[in-house]
């Protein structure tokens, strides 16, 4: 527990040592304060005041007012809480389904390997937005369903990486080792295997965190994501195109603070990938493949 | 050749059928089926069992299936519920568009794109090049609905230079009015695209100009402008086919939210009218064909690809 407490501490300070990844820990640092604290913060989402309606960024309301008197800059706070709590469970469902497919696909090969990654292709067939709206037209609109949709369209690039790690480390002798003492497939990949696998499966986690915020933004945006009157990010930029004309900082504002924490994350991620595994690039097509355009 | 053209196709037939089987089966895994969004909500029973046996939804699963199946493979998706019109028409019409918005963010995205990577890649770690790394970032990480809506702003609605809703208008009929209703949304997606396409070009760049043809050339004598334009680039544009490719088959569904943005009449909206309206039928047929335009794509590239470079082995 000790070395992983001084493992942690010595890549913060790396990550802090870095004026561009100490700058995004920083922004999302206050980001998930106000999300978690939001309740203790003089902050309202839900008070409309209609003679307040779409008035600009004031000393009472930093960021404006929206069309029903609310102010902005509350729904942004609580918006956050929708956004990184959508992203938070789509990663855990993609990690917890993609890791094992990965670890079974790349431990035995043969058709369980065939089998598992056909099903993924299936799965990468479609841009994932459509495939999280295709969802969403099942499942109903709601949080939870935005959730699963997000999740599930993560499950290929977990299930991908971690199958590429099992397979440059599947023929190495500690694995031979284990099993030449008699260990059981399933205690080598998750004792022996997966331990020796953390670094590229957390900076997927970090990497996804930012394309499972913005497909959440794009599936509100869209208006299938999570519904109203929960305050999301991509829902005040769907309301605030409808009065670009008399209030431009409605759709403005929100929209810097999304780009800010997605650009936070990526920074975070490409650092990681640094740090971690000496790579600079985080695979920018697999990244590509699920972003939302 | 045409061998590999056939195998990759037969390749293609379990994806395909395992999509599509998915694609139908989670629209009848809905609980109340799409009967309920036949027939409306306040249905009375007898509505609802004259719908059930109007769209044969009576038979049994497998029939129904197989049925399906049989009419899409046809290309009979059905009629749209809330349309009244034969789902691929439906589809026919915003095709065009679509496939317009498509070619013009491809060209916005290479017009951006080649120029940062040959930019950075001449001086790796030099100022231009973190600059323009740093560019690319910010086109990556900016979201497009967010670049569109700002894009809007400053065009349309300040310098009133360009419409903020963008129709569709056939290039070759009115070439002036296409560039001023795809301007904003081609640029929105050309830009997004161009921060892919400038890193990849950029890293094989970089790789190709540590070959020995290039110290040969070099010492030769050759001019560098010579050197990066002739055989570099050459090189190092392989791979990025590919790319391009991808890209340009996730412009054909994946442009949703730009569409969305600029109500632009493509595909991408016609289906999410489809998903909030629960127009199962045209759901399912817009899925099926931005997948079967998505892996033609693809295979296009694999095709054209093993073409251009004589190294691959495509027997």
């Amino acid at each position: 527990m000790s070395r992983l407490l001084r493992k942690t501490g010595s890549i913060l300070a790396r990550l802090l040592s870095r004026k561009g990844s100490a700058l995004a820990l920083l922004f999302l640092s206050a980001v998930t304060f106000a999300a978690i604290f939001a309740n203790f913060l003089p902050l309202d989402p839900f008070g409309q005041k209609l003679v307040n309606a779409l008035k600009g960024p004031s000393a009472t309301n930093w960021f404006g007012t929206d069309e029903l008197g609310r102010d902005i800059l509350a729904r942004v706070v609580y918006g956050a809480r929708t956004s990184l709590l959508t992203a938070a469970g789509a990663v855990a469902i993609a990690a917890l389904a993609g890791v094992p497919i990965g670890l079974v696909a790349g431990f035995f090969g043969g058709w369980r390997d065939a089998a598992l990654m056909r099903l993924v292709d299936v799965l990468l067939a479609l841009p994932a937005i459509l495939f999280a709206m295709a969802m969403i037209a099942v499942l109903g609109r709601s949080q939870a369903a935005a959730l699963i949709a997000v999740g599930i369209t993560g499950i290929p690039s977990f299930a991908r990486i971690t199958r590429a790690q099992v397979l440059t480390l599947r023929k190495r002798d500690f694995v031979t080792a284990v099993e030449a003492f008699g260990g059981s497939a399933t205690y080598n990949m998750f004792r022996t295997i997966l331990p020796n696998s953390w670094s590229p499966i957390f900076v997927q986690v970090v990497v996804l965190c930012s394309v499972a915020i913005l497909l959440e933004a794009a599936l509100s945006f869209l208006g299938v994501g999570v519904p109203p009157p929960t305050p999301s990010w991509g829902e005040m930029l769907r309301t605030g195109k409808s009065y670009l004309h008399e209030a431009p900082y409605y759709a403005v504002l929100p929209g810097l603070v999304l780009t800010l924490t997605i650009l936070s994350f990526d920074v975070l991620g490409r650092a990681l990938s640094d740090i971690l595994q000496g790579r600079r690039d985080v695979d920018v097509v697999a990244k590509a493949g699920e972003a939302s355009s | 050749m045409i061998g590999f053209v056939v195998r990759r196709l037969l390749q293609l037939v379990p994806v395909l059928l395992l999509a599509s089987t998915g694609i139908w089966a989670m629209i009848y895994a809905v609980p109340g089926g799409p009967i309920a969004a036949i027939a409306g909500d306040n249905a009375s029973p007898e509505q609802i069992a004259a719908a059930t046996a109007q769209f044969g939804l009576d038979r049994p699963v497998l029939v129904q299936y197989a049925d399906w199946l049989w009419n899409a493979l046809r290309g009979d998706f059905g009629i749209s519920i809330r349309g009244r019109a034969p789902v691929l028409e439906l589809i026919g019409q915003r095709l065009p568009a679509t496939l317009q918005l498509a070619v013009a963010a491809t060209i916005v995205s290479l017009v951006i794109g080649i120029p940062v990577a040959i930019a950075s890649a001449l001086r790796p770690g030099s100022w231009i090049d973190r600059l323009l790394s740093g560019w690319s970032a910010l086109a990556l990480g900016v979201p497009t609905f967010w670049l569109g809506i700002l894009l809007i702003l400053l065009f349309a609605v300040e310098l009133r230079w360009l419409p903020s809703a963008s129709g569709y208008v056939p290039f070759w009929e009115n070439p002036l009015g296409a560039l001023r209703n795809l301007a904003l949304p081609a640029l929105t997606l050309g830009v997004y695209v161009s921060g892919i396409l400038a890193r990849f070009l950029r890293a094989s760049l970089v790789n190709e100009l540590q070959a020995d043809y290039v110290r040969t050339a070099r010492s030769k004598g050759l001019p560098e402008r010579q050197i990066v334009g002739v055989h570099v680039l050459r090189n190092a544009l392989l791979p990025f086919v590919t790319i391009v490719g991808l890209m340009m088959a996730n412009f054909i569904g994946g442009a949703v939210v730009t569409e969305a943005v600029f109500t632009y009449p493509g595909i991408g909206r016609l289906l999410i009218q489809a998903i909030t309206t629960r127009d199962y039928p045209l759901i399912q047929g817009c899925i099926v064909v931005i997948l079967v335009l998505y892996i033609a794509i693809n295979l296009a590239v694999d095709v054209l690809y093993a073409y251009i470079d004589p190294r691959i082995d495509y027997r």
